[in-house]
This record gives C-alpha cells, structure tokens and sequence, in this order.
C-alpha cells in the first residue's frame, strides 16, 4: 500500500484490533463459565471486526483465520450449551494467533502460519453442525436460529430484529442479499446473520430470506429507507430488540463502563500517550521556566520587582492550571490493564487445577497512565500469587469446609486524593511464623527483631528479595513470586504495599496509589557541591546534632530519634561523593524510611523543600541505582532525587562484606 | 432536469444498449467511457449524478476505476454492469463503494427500477 496514511492505519489496527482480541478474550472467558446467547453475539461481533479490519489492512492470513473464528462462533450461536472446555482452549488459541499476527504488524515481523489452526477451527466447526449436535431443546425452532429477544448486557445501542426478503426474480440472489447486507453494515453492527455471510454471498438463500440483528443509533425510519434504496429486496419485519431482564445476571461489573464510553464516544479522540507524554513535559518544563523566571527577578532592584513577581505570579497559576489539565487527561482507567485479567486468571487456574471465580469492581477508576502502565506487572504478579499459592485446591477447599471454587477479588475505589487497588484471595493465608523463620534463616533480621515484629511487618518479610525467591517459602507459606519486585514498582510509582492475611481465611494485598506521578514534593540536601533530593514521602525527620555525641561504634554509628534508635549513613559514602571539607559541627541527619527499617543520612547541608516535576531517568542513567529520577529547580539547577528504598540496601550490603 | 449519467464500457454495443434504456426513462446520458482510466477522467470532467461501469475492461477494470473515482468524489454513485458468474467481483466492487448493480444483458425495466432506487427517485 503506497498510501501515505497507511502508517496512520496501521497504528489505528494495531489499537483497534488489540482492544477487540482483549474484550473477545473476556467473552470466552465468561462463556467458559456460563454459555450466554448475548455473550456468544458479543464474541462474534469482535472477531468480525477483527476479520474486517484485517482485511482491510490487506493482512489476507489474519483476515481468514478471524473469519473462521467467526464463522465458528456464529455456528455456536444455535447451540450455546456446546461452548465448552475444549471449544474455549482451541478458541483462546485462534485468539493468541490474532494477537500475534497483531503484535507481528507492529514489529513488521512476519505474520506467524496459521494454515494448522484455521484448519482445526473448520474441523471443530463441521463437528458442530447444526445436524451432529443434538438441540438442547429439540423443539426450539431451527429456522429461526437468532432468539427473538436477546439479552444483553452490554448493547447500548438500539437494537432491531430484521428481515429481509429478496425478491424471486432477482437475477444475482447472491450479489443482491451481500449489497443489502452491505448497505444495513454501514449503519452499525449486523450480527446473528442467517444464512451466514458464506452462504449469503453464494446465493443459498432460503426461500430467499435473510434475517439478522442490526445494532443501530438510526431510527427505524432510517433503517427503512436505507433498504428501500436497495433493489429487489424488501423489508420483511424490523422489530426492536428489548433489552436488559430476565438473563442470567453474570459476574460483569463492567457494563456501567461500557455505557459511559459508548455515551462519550462521539466527543472524545484518540490520542497517542508519547503525546501526552509530550504536553506533560512541556507544562512541566514551563512551570520549571517560570521559577527560573522568579529566580532571576529575586535580582533585580526595587521598582521592577513588585509588578514582575505579580506578574510572575499569575503565569505561574496559568501553567499550574494546564499542568493539571494535562494531568486529567492524562488519567486513564485501570481497566485498560484489568480487562487482560480473566483470561490470566483462568490460564493460572487450568494450569494449577484451581476453581477460580475472578470479580473486577471498580475497574473505571481513573489514574495517570503512567501508574497504569507500571501496574500491569505487579498486578498480574499479585492475580498468580493469589491462585497459584492462596486459593487451595477443590479438594483441598471442600476438606476445609470451603467452598470448592476460590473467589479472587481485585477491587479498585478511589479514596480521597489515592487510589486504593486490592487482591483479595479467600485461600489459605499467609504463614506469617514461616515467614520470620525463614527471613531469620536468611540472615535478613534477628531473631529477637522478628519475634518483636508486628504480624503486619511480619507478612511483609515476604517482600524482602531473599525471602520471596526461597522455593520452600514459597510451597508451605505461599506467596512469594516476585513480591520484592511488586513492591518496588508501587513504591516507584509513589504508592504503599500493605499485606493483611489470616490463616485459612485468605490474603488482602492493598495497593495505595497516587493519582499522579509526576509531582513530588522533595527535601534537598547539599552534599559537598552537590545537591540531591529527597522525596518528602520518605522522610520521617531531621535531627541535627553533632556527631561526637551519638552512641554506636566508630563503625556503625546509631542516631536517637525519637524512642528508638537508627542507624546512621553518610550519604556521601553512599553515593561516593566527597563530602565538604570541613563539615559543620551540627551536620543535619535526615532519617528517612527504608525498605528495611529507618536509617539517618548524614548530608552536610540542608536546603529547604520543593515541589517538582518528576522526569523519568533516560539510559544509561536509570541503570544506576540509588536514583529515582531527575529534575531542574529554578536555578537552572539539575538534581537527582534518590531512591531512597534502594539506597538503604547499600549500607546492609557493605556491614555484611 | 434529468439525471446525468456516465456510461462507462468497452464494448459500443453495450452502451448503445444501456444509453437507450436511460434514453427512455428520461435520464440524460453526458458521456460514455471505454475502459477505466478513460471512465475516472470523464467522471472527474462532467462530474454526473450517476455512472454504470462495467467490470471487466482493458488499462483499469471496473472495481480499481470505482475505487479511484469514490477516492476524488466520495459520495460517488457507481452502478456495476455485471454478467452472470461474476459475482464474486461485484461483491468486491460492492465492497469498494458500489452502490448496486446491474446484470447484462440488461433489462430496461431492471436497469431502470435500480437506478431510480440508487437516485432515490
């Protein structure tokens, strides 16, 4: 295609096409569970739209493999209750091919073969046939096969039972159903084609009629004179459909979602997120700008400075404002990482034969995608935990009492200026006393420091990197995958960790996030010439004091704060700068909360605080650690912010060697 | 006025045929072309309310001329010309833009029943 908006294009198949596969996934899932006419529509909907689309594009591979999806689909539509295991495996595949075929087309790699898979899907389908498969209700009538009041739970549209009635003496029966069904495409969704669109276009018509479903926002006079504008075919019937009632209320939290979206449709865009990314750097960099500009007008001599800070002023309040509406439109639903969850879940479970049911609420909660897109990880991550080592077994479960299927719940609410996010398993729970052993096996605390410990600080021990890797943590006390990596990223991000477990009962894993992530309000410190910063999250006080007078050995000096005592590091070992000269008498201690208890930094200098756009660390400077990002104060200054929970493991390491 | 129409076909036989069917019912036939590169110039020239075009022709067949012409003019109204066991290609004509078609040999009162539908007459 030499069009030269075929970059455009293909960006906007690579989307489309992904968002479709993602919700048709979602549908199979739900099917697996429940067989449900108005899911199977929806299902099939999405693979036609996926057929087009490729099609379209000229991909002809991907086109034919989504078009015996479909067709497989729509035969499964007679008889919903044949949706089982074996038809959702073989399902998922065809989808897993799609999706590579889609991610082939963003790397400009090669579409994978699928000559096999489509092969098994006309096989699998000709199993189905209407003939071989006995009818669940053999007096269900079998020329009407679309139902005639569908439910649904996520048509927001109008939708219409039509019937088309082709006229005898038409001379190309074939050519003149396609045009009309054609022509009712343009005006929305078709679905519940009868005969399928194979046998349409090849002219086998039954007594040359044609029904089907149009999803719609015309109005009935709309429809009507879009098919009298086709010759020789006339319209039959066109009913709306009733929608809503009387189905079986499936575990779907998301159609209060969808309708908002649909609603809002027409007046949003689509947007790329490197231009988000790009406006955001912009009102970042103003906001930087004007300080710069105050900055300078702190020189300048009486007369000019009152109308230049008031104007300094009042550009600084303008660029705050479009810095925020740049942050709004930022904000992204969580769903847009949730909706890959139940297909997770459901692999998870069939390959650790675990009953699984997956409940999303809250899912439309809004947060800068930038934490969105940090949290996919972690919270598939935190969904394999909760199956793979909190929900038992059936057996296991029904010996306990328990319900044979586990129920995991990821529950999203927005509270306050957070965003709360929790995995809630009703499995075995933690062992918080394996935990401690293990963690003092380890070497990673003493063993009066974990008998001390709270059961909260406790079960956290299983976010330590050495605890969560251990294999025999992981078969009795579960938990364990990567949770020092879970931690990590919501800590990155801004947010907190918190673990809640009772044995036998289940685990709650709680995610505290911050809407934003960009702002971040910092303590700045002066080490020798430099200056870094501290988020003001981290820090828990300062104490100055002079450093002759604090108890400890030469080597590990220990600084009281409040009732306890901390351990002290000077930052400039830490990091391996030099440090001033000549420090002064009364150096200031920061204490700040690490990943494994308080720990003071001794620094030289104490600069005042400041709030601050956040710019991530570009190669190779994110590799180094200990920093968490970078930024530019009014002067013009650039400052590395610290990454404080990593910064702590230094000391550890180096009082081991 | 009457309705203007492109007559868009290789064969001078057959448009003769078709010009005269739109002769009777009152449509003003403005040009003819011969194959499909000719059929996007003329279309683009006196800009009608209607073009029947054949499928198969010499330098641009049918579909690939009703694709260009919908690409300048998307509100185009292309009417295909096709024979018995070409169906395959009015659907792919149909799936370029066309708005309906007609079979040849063709019949007047067919050809004209279509049409009037396409013009919404």
């Amino acid at each position: 295609m030499s069009d030269p908006n075929t970059q455009r294009y293909t960006a906007l198949f690579i989307s489309e096409a992904t968002e479709h596969l993602e919700a048709l996934s979602r549908d199979v899932v739900k099917l697996e569970q429940q067989p449900a006419v108005d899911v199977i529509a929806s299902a099939f909907r999405h693979a036609h739209s996926v057929k087009g689309m490729a099609a379209s594009m000229g991909f002809e591979t991907t086109s034919a493999l989504a078009h015996r999806l479909e067709d497989l689909l729509d035969t499964v539509r007679a008889t919903p209750a044949s949706f089982d295991k074996p038809l959702a495996d073989l399902v998922l595949q065809a989808i897993d091919a799609l999706q590579g075929h889609v991610r082939a087309v963003a790397s400009g790699a090669p579409l994978g073969d699928v000559a096999a898979l489509v092969a098994r899907l006309s096989a699998t389908m000709a199993g189905l046939g209407p003939s071989s498969v006995p009818a669940p209700r053999p007096s269900a009538p079998s020329t009407t096969p679309a139902p005639p009041a569908m439910v649904s739970t996520e048509a927001t549209q109008p939708r219409f039972a039509v019937t088309l009635q082709v006229s005898a003496a038409s001379t190309q029966p074939g050519v003149r159903a396609f045009l009309a069904y054609k022509r009712l495409s343009t005006l929305g969704n078709v679905f519940a084609l009868s005969p399928p669109l194979e046998d349409l276009k090849a002219g086998r018509l039954p007594r040359g009629r044609i029904t089907l479903e149009l999803e719609t926002t015309q109005t009935q006079e709309g429809v009507t004179r879009t098919i009298s504008t086709v010759a020789d075919v006339t319209l039959e019937r066109l009913e709306p459909i009733a929608l809503g009632g009387g189905g079986a209320p499936v575990a779907a939290p998301e159609p209060e979602a969808r309708v908002v979206g649909q609603q809002d449709q027409a007046r949003t865009v689509r947007i790329r997120t490197e231009l988000l990314d790009g406006f955001l750097d912009v009102a970042g960099e103003l906001l930087l700008a004007t300080a710069r500009v105050r900055e300078v007008g702190k020189g300048l001599p009486d007369p000019f400075r009152p109308p230049l800070d008031e104007a300094v002023d009042r550009l600084h309040k303008l660029v705050r404002g479009l810095h925020d509406q740049v942050m709004t439109a930022r904000m992204t639903p969580i769903d847009v990482i949730t909706t890959r969850l139940p297909r997770a879940a459901r692999d998870i479970a069939r390959r650790r034969g675990r009953d699984v049911e997956l409940i999303i609420e809250g899912a439309t909660t809004e947060l800068d995608r930038a934490i969105v897109d940090e949290l996919n990880d972690p919270l598939l991550h935190l969904l394999r935990n909760a199956i793979d080592h909190g929900v038992e077994p059936p057996e296991e479960r029904r010996m306990r009492g328990k319900p044979a299927r586990g129920t995991v719940k990821v529950l999203v609410r927005r509270d306050r200026d957070r965003v709360v996010l929790e995995v809630v398993d009703d499995g075995r729970g933690m062992d918080s006393e394996r935990l401690r052993a293990s963690a003092v096996e380890r070497g990673l605390v003493t063993l009066e420091a974990a008998r001390a410990m709270s059961e909260r600080d406790a079960l956290m021990l299983s976010c330590l990197p050495g605890v969560s890797t251990a294999a025999a943590v992981t078969d009795i006390s579960g938990r364990g995958v990567g949770m020092d990596a879970v931690k990590r990223v919501v800590e990155a991000v801004g947010g907190v960790l918190e673990l809640e477990s009772t044995r036998g009962q289940g685990t709650t894993c709680r995610l505290s996030l911050p809407l934003t992530v960009a702002m971040v309000n910092l303590l700045l410190v002066g080490v020798g010439d430099d200056v870094y910063g501290l988020p003001i999250a981290k820090v828990s006080g300062v104490v100055e004091t002079r450093r002759s007078a604090l108890p400890g050995s030469q080597d590990l000096l220990m600084l009281n704060f409040g009732q306890s005592v901390v351990p002290v590091q000077s930052l400039a070992e830490l990091l391996d700068v030099p440090a001033l000269p000549q420090p002064p008498d009364v150096p200031p201690f920061v204490v700040v909360d690490g990943e494994g208890g308080k720990v003071a930094l001794l620094v030289d200098r104490l600069l005042g605080q400041e709030e601050v756009v956040l710019k991530a660390l570009a190669r190779p400077l994110d590799l180094v650690p200990g920093l968490a990002g970078v930024t530019i104060l009014g002067t013009g200054r650039p400052v590395f912010i610290l990454d404080v929970a990593r910064l702590e493991r230094l000391p550890r390491a180096r009082a081991e060697a | 006025m009457s309705k203007r129409v492109l007559v868009v076909d290789d064969s001078v036989f057959m448009r003769d045929i078709i010009k005269d069917i739109f002769a009777a019912g009152g449509f003003s036939v403005v040009g003819e072309a011969g194959n499909g590169v000719e059929a996007v110039e003329k279309y683009k020239e006196l800009k009608p309310d209607l073009v029947t075009m054949d499928l198969v022709m010499p330098y641009r067949n049918g579909i690939d001329a009703t694709r260009e012409i919908l690409r300048g003019d998307n509100a185009a109204l292309v009417v295909m010309c096709s024979a018995l066991g070409q169906e395959t290609m009015v659907m792919e004509a149909i799936e370029a833009g066309a708005v309906d078609f007609i079979v040849k040999p063709p019949r007047a009162e067919d050809v004209l029943a279509v049409v009037k539908k396409v013009l919404g007459a």
